[in-house]
């Protein structure tokens, strides 16, 4: 037992840490589009970090719970409802069999997490539980979830120890123009100085095209040195394609494998969560950043999440000993137990 | 060895670039560095992807120092032995080229200006090298190395054609997984699965290796469908010659 969807929302879908190993044979892993907010909501609910859970966009779902449990939201701030009454963002909850959860709709950016304690009852297939929507396989039956559809969860807890420890101070960007760190490459090279400076100088509007294989740009053209062709090669999460008419793609969660276009520069990791906020007719202007800062960048934000999780799990202060006294009044002797109260 | 690039792809992935060709000498490079990367597990090095001529490695940022594993990538990719690759697999493919199971096969003839039988014949009488997966899951990209045809795509794409479809364009000839947009040449069709998540490893090909086209008449297509459904259909798999 665990919840019905009772409206699906614009795109639900479940998502885990991803589906790694298999990138040879043409498959991408899909997971998460906003992965800190994801693993957020994980830690949140004492999961491990890639637990499966429900990745919403624009508009979230309303779920009937049929079993109790802890629940977190994170990512896109909404404004979730319990049973008709507002309930937090990044701060785990308890929710009982019967409540009704409506997620509602984003009051900016794009994409928000629900993750719940224990995980979701789906088929781990090719060692993950996240769907991959282009593939049609994975997560819940290969599809965004519908109307009805029901999922168990797979160890729920009813409560879970120092629940008011379990919230973060957390915004995500939501800015209407936002900087996005690239490393330039692996095909700089194929632009002309003036494409390089346009990529990194222009403001580049999300156009209707972003979802979860890709974010289609537009923005000034950037120039080739010759055209957008090159011999296919590999593609990783954040690559900026830019085909010959010289507007950028940037490739995400469900990109394909390889592609045959000129990759101008690559998102840096860290900020690969702000590109998964972006909707139709968000800005971006990018800035190059050294690999080296890149890396920093990503340790940082790695110490933050170790933080969190650290917080959430530091042990109780040891138990104060009792103390004990014997009295002897009219020839009877009594002990007598003092133990010091919390507050 | 011959010269070779390596790039940063982003703060998580290298690039190791051969010759900017696709050929069988280049892309053999490609395999060799592949299965020395893979032999020797670097710590923090993820999935290898070979390509026509590079090969993408992925690293964990978090796990890893980008100048230890710089050295170490270059140095297997300056000393690369192509006498060590191990012999090349040949997986044969049935093909059924009949009726609307091969809708552009009289197309194609009429274009080569040979009989159905040659064309036929021209297919499935050549080794295909498997140069890399990818496009969709379990995806090849093959091409035979004599007698191209002459042909590239279709002036209008189909919106769909399903999958199982063997199409060709010059020297070149794909197994479409799954149903798909498709602007080449349907030759014929496979009961086979290059992609069939049922099973542990779902896919029937690997970059390196070859495959063969064999012809298949109706009832056999029919029967290795059966058998390809029930999960017991194994295609015949073998050392290549020289």
């Amino acid at each position: 037992m665990g919840f019905v969807v009772e409206q699906p929302g614009v795109l639900t879908t479940v998502q885990d840490g991803g589906r790694f190993g298999y990138e040879r044979f043409g498959m991408s892993p899909s997971g998460p589009m906003d992965l800190t907010s994801f693993e957020i909501a994980n830690l949140l609910v004492g999961n491990r970090r890639e637990e499966s859970a429900l990745e919403m966009t624009i508009l979230g779902p309303t779920l009937r719970f049929t079993a109790a449990n802890v629940v977190a939201v994170t990512g896109a701030p909404l404004k979730p409802k319990l049973n008709g009454e507002d309930c937090p963002m990044n701060r785990a909850f308890p929710v009982s069999a019967g409540d009704e959860l409506a997620l509602g709709a984003v009051q900016g950016g794009c994409r928000s997490y629900i993750a719940f304690a224990g995980g979701l009852d789906v088929p781990e297939i090719m060692g993950s539980r996240c769907t991959a929507l282009q593939n049609k396989v994975g997560g819940f039956q290969g599809r965004r979830l519908a109307k009805g559809d029901a999922i168990g969860f797979r160890s729920p807890a009813a409560a879970l120890p120092h629940m008011e420890r379990r919230h973060v101070e957390r915004q995500v960007e939501t800015a209407p123009l936002r900087e996005i760190r690239v490393v330039l490459g692996p095909q700089e090279d194929r632009f002309t100085r003036e494409g390089i400076d346009t990529f990194l100088t222009g403001v580049y509007t999300v156009t209707k095209d972003f979802d979860r294989m890709g974010c289609r740009l537009e923005g000034p053209v950037i120039a080739h040195r010759e055209d957008g062709n090159i011999i296919s090669d590999g593609m990783v999460t954040g690559a900026i394609q830019v085909p010959t008419a010289g507007q950028p793609i940037i490739m995400l969660a469900e990109r394909q494998t390889v592609g045959g276009y000129t990759k101008i520069a690559t998102v840096i990791t860290a900020d690969l969560p702000a590109v998964g906020q972006c909707k139709a007719g968000d800005q971006i202007r990018f800035r190059a950043v050294e690999v080296e800062e890149a890396h920093r960048l990503l340790r940082q934000q790695e110490e933050e999440l170790k933080a969190l999780e650290a917080a959430i799990h530091a042990p109780e202060p040891a138990a104060k000993a009792p103390r004990c006294y014997r009295a002897t009044v009219n020839g009877l002797t009594f002990t007598i137990t003092l133990t010091e109260c919390d507050d | 060895m011959d010269g070779y690039t390596l790039r940063y792809v982003g703060d998580q992935a290298l690039s190791v670039e051969f010759e900017e060709e696709i050929s069988l000498p280049v892309n053999r490079k490609v395999t060799a560095l592949y299965q020395a990367l893979a032999a020797c597990r670097i710590p923090g090095v993820g999935e290898l992807v070979p390509t026509y001529r590079a090969l993408l490695i992925h690293y964990d940022a978090l796990r890893t120092d980008l100048k230890a594993l710089t050295a170490a990538v270059e140095r297997c990719a300056a000393h690369l032995d192509l006498t060590k690759l191990p012999k090349a697999l040949v997986t044969e493919i049935p093909v059924l080229y009949e009726g609307e199971y091969a809708m552009d096969l009289e197309e194609i003839a009429r274009i080569e200006n040979k009989t159905v039988e040659e064309i036929i014949r021209i297919h499935s009488q050549s080794d295909y090298y498997v140069y890399m997966l990818g496009f969709a899951p379990g995806h090849p990209y093959t091409a035979r190395m004599e007698h191209p045809f002459s042909f590239k795509r279709r002036a209008e794409p189909r919106v769909k054609i399903p999958g199982g479809s063997i199409v060709v364009q010059l020297a070149l000839s794909d197994i479409i997984p799954f149903d798909q947009p498709c602007g080449w040449n349907i030759i014929g069709t496979t009961p086979v699965l290059a992609c069939d998540y049922r099973k542990e490893n779902p896919f029937l090909l690997q970059a390196g290796q070859w495959i063969r086209h064999v012809p298949i008449d109706k009832p056999t297509f029919l029967e290795i469908k059966r058998q390809v459904e029930l999960g017991e259909y194994r295609c015949r798999t073998y050392e290549k010659e020289g």
